[in-house]
């Protein structure tokens, strides 16, 4: 099973080889180790691995495994090959949420021709603003939120589509 | 002297600080009655109070910023104080005017204590004329007195609101291009996170240190100081670490910060709990705010003490006078567990309260809401948890800090524990060599690094073979169909197919 870190999209592949009891091997990568597992009362778990202890715990959500290993937290994807037929014009044909927050401002409309580096929205959370642009030139297609709306970390703000011609004028941005 | 009896307290806040006020009260027999938003009604400060009252939808501005909603719940529930916490309607005047107009007693100073100080702008001028030291200064932020003021003070200069604090509204300027655009943006986040879009500006200190004196001040002119707190450890100008005594603060220091704290309370007639921040550079001090409230730090200040704070305050508000505090002993520490990821500009976080740990032994305090199930959402504050831990000296309280951080462990919320205890095991720290920009300096990009990592993939692989774990739905995504299922692709669970143990 091919895994990816949510937070470095370091890529890792792990495979459970065998279990007897609370003894596990895993084959991580090219190599092979040995660690034994003891299931505690409150769904953590103990492991032992390499002469330490870890204390972990673990769950699915959505299409992630999320693990605390101690007071630290992982996040991981499993890899899926990319089917055929998927283009990638523009690095993101999308903009979307880098957090959980509040649409506070919607700097562009529909039709827009925008620049790379251009600010598209604007995001409050936790009373913050946070300004999201575009990472490349492109006309924006659809505008997938509304003013005020709460919206999730991924979500996807604005669609995006490639530009014909960089040099286009660029539009007056639209008034909130 | 005049004492009234309070029996009941309605507490005008949430989280940890509700259900830790909710607990003082208790102990000296008072009812308590808890407040909630429409997200909160599940919240642990909801279940722990003898009542509770709804008063509003989730966003802050309809419900836990709502006055009348507030004094409804007060007057329906009989209630005879209000204890603001931190925060939300805690330093704002209206509000505790609102309160003694219904006849009601506010846990805090009264409201033109509230209005003398908790603007810093007047703050500031009570300073001046109580002969406090300020950092150079000016008060007026149009685009063209603030370029005269960057000229005549130097840059970089920091821009900031004047109402509030907790660093929101906070801008530090460095060129004076981006002047005009930080004068914007700063009041435009002030405007929406106190209601008041007034900023001003100040000198921006190279390498401060942020201390803290902790007062108690009674309504017959008496004020106390429970020494001070060294609060230098922040992102975002917000403190993540905190402790007391200060590594930086010799005797000397501490008597000249706590006759002019004292001082510049006396200024105003000071009552109830409060807090006078400066910036200690060098030799030198300056006056920064008066929090006219209780602060989010004020454990490791009740702990040196043996004293309860809200107990303090709750007595104080019943008219009862100052008392003198014992002698300090020991050292305290506190991190503030953030849902927020400190690999990402600490960003925040949302979720579902999965799996939690909690730490303990002796000398570890944690002051929390969370338990399993609980949900994080985006409408307040981020803080999760307080851990504090104490020791005889720095060096077994820090000791004491990464145990119990180890110890810690939250699954389905990104939080910054991990982070924390890297900071607290670092080597600048326990130097103390401390200073504002202490993260900047320290940990500018910081990334949790491969150790356990093998083990998390391990866990991660014994999750998916549903040896370890529950299943869980993703909460937000499907709680908002519409938004995510026109994209919604299919489950990556299916698309790995079958995946049996020992075959590939």
């Amino acid at each position: 099973m091919k895994l990816q870190r949510v937070a470095d999209r370091h890529e890792a592949e792990v495979e459970l080889v065998a279990r007897t009891g609370s003894s596990i091997r895993a084959r991580i990568g090219d190599s092979e180790v040995s660690a034994d597992f003891e299931r505690l009362p409150d769904g953590s778990a103990m492991l032992k691995l390499g002469g330490r202890h870890y204390r972990v715990s673990g769950a699915r959500r959505g299409d992630s495994i999320l693990v605390t290993v101690g007071p630290r937290g992982f996040e991981f994807k499993p890899v899926v090959a990319r089917r055929a037929g998927v283009r990638g014009d523009l690095v993101a044909p999308e903009l979307t949420s880098p957090m959980p927050g509040k649409v506070l401002k919607i700097l562009v409309a529909e039709g827009d021709a925008i620049k790379a580096g251009e600010p598209v929205i604007v995001l409050e959370a936790m009373k913050m603003e946070t300004l999201i642009s575009a990472e490349t030139p492109a006309k924006v297609s659809k505008i997938r939120v509304g003013l005020g709306q709460m919206v999730d970390a991924g979500e996807v703000l604005v669609e995006l589509s490639p530009i014909a011609d960089s040099s286009a004028p660029q539009s007056e941005p639209a008034t909130p | 002297m005049k004492t009234e009896a309070l029996k009941k307290l309605l507490v005008a806040n949430r989280g940890e600080i509700a259900l830790r006020i909710i607990r003082s009260a208790r102990v000296m027999g008072l009812k308590t009655v808890a407040v909630f938003s429409e997200a909160d009604a599940a919240m642990a400060h909801v279940a722990e109070a003898d009542e509770a009252r709804l008063i509003g939808p989730a966003q802050a501005a309809r419900s836990y910023l709502n006055i009348a909603a507030i004094l409804e719940a007060a007057k329906t529930s009989g209630a005879d104080a209000i204890h603001p916490g931190y925060g939300f309607l805690s330093e704002r005047p209206e509000f505790a005017r609102a309160v003694a107009e219904a006849g009601l007693i506010f846990v805090g100073p009264p409201a033109e204590v509230m209005a003398a100080i908790g603007d810093k702008v007047a703050a500031r001028r009570v300073a001046i004329n109580a002969g406090v030291p300020v950092v150079p200064g000016s008060e007026v932020a149009d685009p063209a007195s603030a370029r005269a003021f960057a000229l005549e003070a130097g840059l970089p200069i920091l821009v900031k609101a004047s109402a509030g604090g907790g660093g929101r509204g906070m801008r530090i300027v460095e060129r004076e291009a981006d002047l005009e655009a930080a004068l914007g943006a700063a009041s435009r986040e002030a405007e929406a996170a106190f209601g008041d879009g007034r900023i001003f500006l100040e000198k921006y200190l190279a390498r401060p240190r942020h201390i803290e004196v902790q007062l108690l001040g009674d309504r017959y002119g008496k004020i106390v100081a429970l020494g001070e707190r060294e609060c230098s450890i922040q992102r975002r100008h917000q403190k993540i670490i905190e402790e007391s005594p200060s590594p930086a603060v010799g005797e000397r220091m501490r008597a000249r910060m706590v006759e002019a704290a004292i001082r510049l309370a006396r200024a105003v007639a000071y009552r109830n709990a409060g807090t006078v921040e400066f910036l200690l550079d060098g030799d030198n001090f300056y006056f920064l705010e008066v929090n006219a409230r209780l602060q989010v730090e004020h454990p490791i200040t009740e702990i040196r003490f043996g004293y309860d704070l809200v107990s303090e305050q709750l007595k104080l508000a019943a008219g009862e006078p100052a008392a003198d505090p014992p002698s300090p002993r020991g050292h305290a520490i506190e991190c503030r567990i953030y849902a927020e990821d400190a690999e990402h500009d600490f960003r925040p976080a949302t979720g579902k309260v999965l799996h939690f740990r909690q730490p303990g032994g002796p000398g570890v305090r944690l002051d929390t809401f969370l338990g399993p199930g609980v949900e994080i959402s985006a409408h307040y504050d981020g803080l999760l948890a307080k851990l504090i831990c104490t020791g005889e000296d720095r060096e077994q309280a820090r000791r004491r800090t990464i145990l119990a951080l180890d110890e810690f462990a939250l699954l389905g919320v990104t939080n910054t524990a991990a982070f924390l205890r890297e900071v607290v095991a670092s080597e600048a720290f326990a130097r103390a060599d401390l200073s504002t920009h202490f993260i900047e300096e320290n940990f500018p990009h910081w990334h949790c690094g491969d150790d356990g990592a093998e083990a998390a993939l391990i866990a991660a692989a014994l999750v998916a073979e549903r040896v370890l774990g529950a299943d869980r739905v993703a909460p937000q995504a499907e709680a908002r169909a519409g938004a995510s299922a026109a994209s919604a692709p299919r489950s990556p669970w299916a698309l790995l197919g079958d995946f049996r143990l020992g075959r590939r």
